[in-house]
């Protein structure tokens, strides 16, 4: 699956095409609007992440772009304008998600992800992992084949793991993904704390492997011990 | 009170007292004139008797002088005046009235006895005179009054038009609109200066506007990039397996440094947007609503600090306001009463029509509750906040005229948001 990333800022186009290469997604880098506006023209992409203020033009008009020549691409903006106008203005136009500077990588996958699922599957999609399996359409969970309910934030909690395995994944990344910004004035992260607890006495009760590990001085990690 | 109706009204008074001295004066004058004519005509019949008796040593009241009216009464007793003039009403027979006169009176001897000797000499004439002469006055007078004063005004309307004009552009002006403020060339030097330096203002103020507006965009692009950039790689380092204990704590406290420099930037970021008045999208927002929804956002943090929850959200607050301002608004007095409430603490929250209230059991505050609002100023020493929460709620309250009130009694710390006291009457 590829991915397109238009950003000019080197560095973080670099780490961001990194980590989602990890991920399995085939990556190529636009730092410019005539780069970006050519590869878009030239190529089919699943998703397109794409920053606002670019060299040479706006991120805007790549949007609009997009939607007349390829409906089909998911498209996520990542900007440093926060105001509201401009996330309703990019959502307008057509793009899937607006995510705001400075953004947590895991978020970015997780987003991407669910992007992807939506935009093939309809919604309609299974996630499985050993044992684990999620039916994202309908937000249930089975461990072993037995339904394992969730409440609404360790379901998301869940999925932001399985959207990220083997990723050192920090506490104050979880705590946004599952609160947004608005709750960083509130200490979360005792309450991060108490979810995955939460989240991994439910698992273990149905007979998972116990996949949650705690990183010491920084988060957590799912994936195989 | 208008400037023209002041002017007009200054003139006026000036003008009347200007027309009440000149016919008083006028009047006086006149009557002196005709007074001073007729006392020398007395002073000229006085020596037309006088003449007759040195003459006739004798008087007979044979009427000599026709249009005058000469009494002479014997006396015995000499007042101490020789001359005197007086104004006197005699009785007209023939018309049934009393006749204006003006006497003179003098001591004189005839033969060897002394007379009172008056002389009167009749004033209808003159009155007549007098009236006329003042009636054409007041008529004329006025009418150059009236005229005089209706003119000015029309003169002041059309002279202080450009003015009024002007004054009614400025009133339309919008700070934040990229049009400029549309003053016409004047006639008049001053009007004409006047919106000349207006426009200038005018261009000045929506450049800094502007400027301000770019800058702040800007600055929020160029430092929230290099922060993001801090953040990825950060993360990318954490991914590395082979960090020791000690390295992990480094890299967790660079991390956590450019979360928190991030979120300051966005915090001052956005109370000087509050303070540039950027959010003009105000709406009719309902502050129950949204403070019945931010509750169940809470709701784990509620549930994380036990807090005792008292929720009276009936009626509906309705405040004409930006909607992500009162979400702003409404999110951190939030999260600032759960913050600072003890754990197993009480939070209450309700609303009325006017008025929407948080309260949160706690310790009082050590410092002066005025400075609370302040920026930067933070009760306990909680490394995490960043004390920018509640100036971002006061100065939201600022722009939208709410009134935000602070209070402490028995053991409750209360934030009070009440509607503007201007739509109290």
């Amino acid at each position: 699956m590829k991915i397109l990333i238009i950003e000019d800022e080197k560095g973080l186009s670099e780490s961001i095409s990194d980590y989602l290469t990890k991920e399995g997604f085939v990556c190529e880098v636009a730092s410019n609007y005539w780069e970006a506006e050519e590869k878009v023209n030239l190529y089919y992409y699943e998703c397109v992440v794409v920053d606002l203020m670019l060299p040479g033009g706006d991120g805007y008009d790549i949007v609009g772009m997009l939607k007349k020549i390829a409906v089909t691409t998911g498209i996520i903006i990542i900007s440093a304008r926060n105001a509201l106008e401009d996330k309703i203005k990019g959502l307008e136009l057509g793009s899937d998600d607006y995510l705001t500077k400075p953004f947590h990588l895991s978020e970015l996958n997780a987003r991407i992800k669910s992007l992807i699922r939506r935009r093939h599957f309809g919604g309609n999609t299974e996630i499985t992992y050993h044992e684990i399996r999620v039916q994202t359409q309908s937000r249930k969970v089975f461990v072993k084949e037995e339904e394992t309910p969730l409440s609404r934030k360790e379901y998301d909690l869940l999925l932001y793991f399985l959207s990220n395995v083997d990723v050192a994944l920090t506490k104050s990344s979880i705590a946004e993904h599952l609160w947004g910004d608005n709750i960083d004035t509130v200490d979360s992260l005792d309450i991060v704390y108490s979810h995955i607890k939460n989240l991994r006495r439910k698992l273990l009760e149905k007979g998972s492997t116990d996949y949650i590990q705690s990183i010491y001085g920084i988060g957590y990690k799912f994936g195989t011990p | 009170m208008k400037l023209l109706t002041k002017a007009s009204g200054i003139y006026l008074l000036f003008l009347l007292s200007l027309y009440l001295i000149t016919a008083l004066a006028f009047y006086w004058i006149t009557r002196v004139v005709i007074y001073d004519e007729v006392e020398s005509r007395l002073q000229v019949e006085k020596r037309d008797f006088e003449a007759y008796i040195q003459l006739h040593q004798a008087w007979s009241s044979s009427c000599y002088f026709v249009e005058n009216k000469i009494e002479v009464i014997p006396v015995t007793f000499k007042e101490p005046i020789t001359e005197m003039y007086k104004d006197t009403l005699i009785y007209n027979r023939y018309e049934d009235q009393d006749d204006p006169f003006r006497q003179i009176t003098f001591y004189t001897k005839i033969g060897n006895a002394d007379y009172k000797v008056s002389i009167r000499k009749s004033l209808i004439q003159t009155y007549k005179l007098i009236e006329v002469i003042t009636f054409v006055m007041v008529t004329f007078l006025s009418l150059l009054l009236i005229l005089m004063y209706w003119f000015q005004r029309r003169l002041s309307g059309n002279l202080w038009k450009p003015f009024y004009n002007t004054l009614s552009k400025i009133k339309q002006f919008d700070l934040t609109s990229v049009t400029p403020i549309d003053l016409k060339k004047e006639e008049v030097d001053e009007f004409d200066e006047l919106n000349q330096v207006l426009k200038r203002m005018a261009e000045k103020m929506q450049h800094d506007y502007r400027s301000l507006k770019e800058f702040t965009e800007n600055a929020s692009h160029e430092i929230q990039t290099p922060l993001a950039l801090i953040n990825v790689r950060v993360e990318q380092l954490l991914q590395s397996s082979s960090l020791s204990q000690q390295q992990t704590y480094w890299i967790d406290e660079i991390y956590q440094a450019s979360r928190r420099m991030s979120r300051l930037h966005q915090g001052l970021l956005l109370l000087t947007k509050i303070e540039n008045h950027q959010f003009r999208d105000a709406e009719e927002v309902n502050l129950t609503d949204l403070a019945r929804n931010k509750v169940l956002d809470f709701e784990e943090f509620l549930v994380m600090r036990q807090l005792t929850v008292d929720v009276d959200l009936k009626e509906p607050f309705l405040v004409n306001i930006s909607p992500a301002l009162a979400d702003s608004l409404v999110n951190n007095l939030l999260s600032n009463a759960i913050k600072y409430s003890k754990p197993e603490g009480i939070l209450r929250i309700f609303t009325h029509a006017r008025q929407l209230c948080i309260y949160n059991s706690g310790e009082p505050l050590k410092n002066d509750p005025e400075k609370l609002f302040d920026r930067f100023k933070k009760d306990s020493d909680g490394s995490e906040s960043l004390g920018l929460g509640l100036a971002i709620v006061k100065q939201i309250c600022e722009n939208y005229q709410l009134q935000l009130q602070y209070t402490y009694s028995y053991g409750m710390h209360c934030f009070c948001v009440s509607a503007p006291v201007s739509e109290l009457s």
